[in-house]
């Protein structure tokens, strides 16, 4: 229980920092604009410098994890995503995982049921709660882009009219924010309830949960219920996008602080996280590299440089000795 | 090795440059805060009320408007109940009607906060608009 009552502990500090700050302190500059850049600036450069660092990991050899036939002979039909025979292949295996998560939807369940019996069954929940987590999430950082252009970007404008399209609310409710809340309850209830993922838990995997969940609390509350003046939000976040240091324009209720300072927590602690796995998928080697090892051959560039000795070689220097024995030449 | 680093670098950098430059476009221009609406002239009614206050405080009214409509839109659709009183005692109908009123001098009034927080009410659709009204 430790392991999720320490993170619980440290978001409502993070929570707690901000409001005390702009209430009591007023210290709106600072958690306006300040904090704001310095994340940002963590987050890019701490992005940078992990991706790189992964980059400079040499790969030499294939590692074909494949849940396909691989290419061999033309006339055996070889599976092209589950194990891509050329970099355009792999990529789509990457975009695939990315965007649909295939992996996660092969995930079973293993069970020690009476008698004893050992059962693995398919499980989707993880797959399903991911994926809706995980678009929910995609869609509401494009929404936000209201907030850091003059002009909606066109593709967006349809998603967030798909988005609000249930009418339930004014201003008007937005289907993700229902569902991101209802994804995230059940990604931190799943940790709990399970008893080998709650042994296999750390701090590190509740922390990240409750940290974005608070955001979204954060900005649901301060759309739908205590709100705050968009007007001066967005003067705020236009200055933010042109990397002007202009004093707050305006007074905002403290949750928005709340909202814009876990997000800050939240980028800065990305590079130095699991959250990395938004850049790591890319790099991850049994999703990028294509299963080529038998068309072809893959040599570990760092291998000592082997002397080889031909039999013409070995022939040549015991010529004379083999003739006498009367071993059989292929030189004579 | 350093091939693969520089191309997938190249990849991002080219992205990134892109990304920033598409958005130095779009949020160049047209990104300051609209005017305050002006003070609304009253429109004439046979009770004189008092044109110089909304129907909330202003403050209120800027971040809480949609909902006072929703409210609004419930009691008189739902349950009938078409009169609004104020805390300090006038009444109104409640009606989209009653906003343009009162803000009809500037028929940009509704549209230009709009504009600027990227919201687009579906309200015009069915009710007349403000640039409707003051034709
Ligand atoms: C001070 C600027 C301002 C003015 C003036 C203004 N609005 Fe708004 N309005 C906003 C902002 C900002 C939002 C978005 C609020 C949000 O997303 O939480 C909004 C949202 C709305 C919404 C809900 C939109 C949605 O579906 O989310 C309605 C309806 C609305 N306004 C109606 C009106 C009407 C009618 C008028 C004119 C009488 C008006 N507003 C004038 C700033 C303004
Ligand atoms: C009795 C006349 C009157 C009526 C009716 C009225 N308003 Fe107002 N409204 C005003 C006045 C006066 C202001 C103050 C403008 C100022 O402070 O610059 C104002 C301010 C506002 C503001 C803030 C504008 C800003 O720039 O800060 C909004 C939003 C608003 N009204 C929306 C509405 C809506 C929506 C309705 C209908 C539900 C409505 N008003 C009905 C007179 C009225
Ligand atoms: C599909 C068309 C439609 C849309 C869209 C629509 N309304 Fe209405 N609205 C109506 C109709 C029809 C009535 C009933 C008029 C009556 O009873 O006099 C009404 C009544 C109202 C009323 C009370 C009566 C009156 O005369 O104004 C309010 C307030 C209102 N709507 C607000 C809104 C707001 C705010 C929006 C935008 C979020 C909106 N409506 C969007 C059709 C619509």
């Amino acid at each position: 229980m430790k392991k999720v009552l320490i993170p619980f502990v440290m978001v409502a500090v993070l929570v707690a920092i901000p409001y005390v700050g702009v209430t009591a302190g007023g210290q709106a500059y600072l958690f306006g604009v300040i904090v704001p850049y310095t994340a940002a600036a963590i987050f890019l450069l701490g992005f940078l410098y992990r991706m790189i660092d992964w980059l400079k990991r040499p790969v030499p050899f294939r590692i074909t994890t494949t849940a396909g036939q691989e290419k061999t002979l033309d006339w055996i039909p070889y599976n092209r995503i589950d194990s891509p025979a050329t970099p355009m292949q792999a990529w789509v295996r990457i975009l695939l995982e990315v965007f649909f998560f295939r992996s996660l939807f092969r995930n079973t369940k293993a069970e020690l049921r009476e008698g004893p019996s050992f059962t693995f069954a398919s499980s989707k929940w993880l797959w399903m709660g991911g994926l809706a987590f995980h678009w929910s999430l995609l869609v509401i950082v494009l929404r936000h882009t209201r907030f850091f252009f003059a002009e909606l970007p066109g593709f967006v404008q349809p998603i967030e009219v798909a988005d609000r399209f249930m009418e339930l609310t004014l201003p008007a409710f937005y289907l993700t924010d229902a569902l991101v809340l209802a994804a995230i309850t059940f990604l931190f209830v799943r940790r709990l309830r399970d008893v080998k993922l709650s042994v296999i838990s750390l701090p590190t995997d509740y922390f990240p949960l409750l940290l974005i969940g608070s955001i979204a609390v954060a900005g649901v509350l301060m759309r739908y219920v205590d709100k705050v003046d968009i007007m001066t939000v967005k003067a705020l976040t236009m200055n933010l996008a042109q990397f002007s240091f202009d004093p707050v324009p305006g007074d905002i209720g403290p949750i928005f602080y709340v909202h814009l300072f876990l997000v800050s927590v939240l980028m800065a602690y990305i590079p130095f996280s699991k959250l990395m796995h938004m850049g790591g998928i890319f790099l991850s080697p049994t999703r990028n590299l294509c299963n080529n090892s038998r068309e072809k051959r893959h040599v570990n560039p760092w291998n000592k440089p082997i002397k080889f000795r031909t039999y013409a070689e070995y022939e040549d220097e015991f010529r004379e000795k083999m003739k006498k024995a009367k071993l059989p030449l292929e030189k004579e | 090795m350093s091939n693969r680093i520089s191309t997938i670098l190249a990849f991002v950098i080219a992205v990134i440059m892109f990304v920033a430059a598409w958005f130095f476009m779009q949020s160049g221009d047209g990104a300051s805060a609209p005017a305050r609406a002006e003070a609304p002239v009253a429109a004439p009614k046979e009770v004189p009320i008092d044109s110089t206050r909304c129907v909330a405080s202003t403050e209120w009214m800027k971040s809480h408007h949609m909902q006072l409509l929703n409210q609004w839109r419930h009691d008189s659709v739902r349950e009938g109940n078409r009169t609004y009183a104020t805390p300090d005692g006038r009444h109104f109908d409640k009606s989209l009607n009653t906003c343009l009123g009162c803000h009809a001098s500037n028929p940009m009034f509704c549209f230009m906060c709009h504009e600027y927080a990227n919201v687009k009410p579906t309200c015009w659709n069915c009710h007349i608009s403000p640039m409707e009204a003051t034709k």
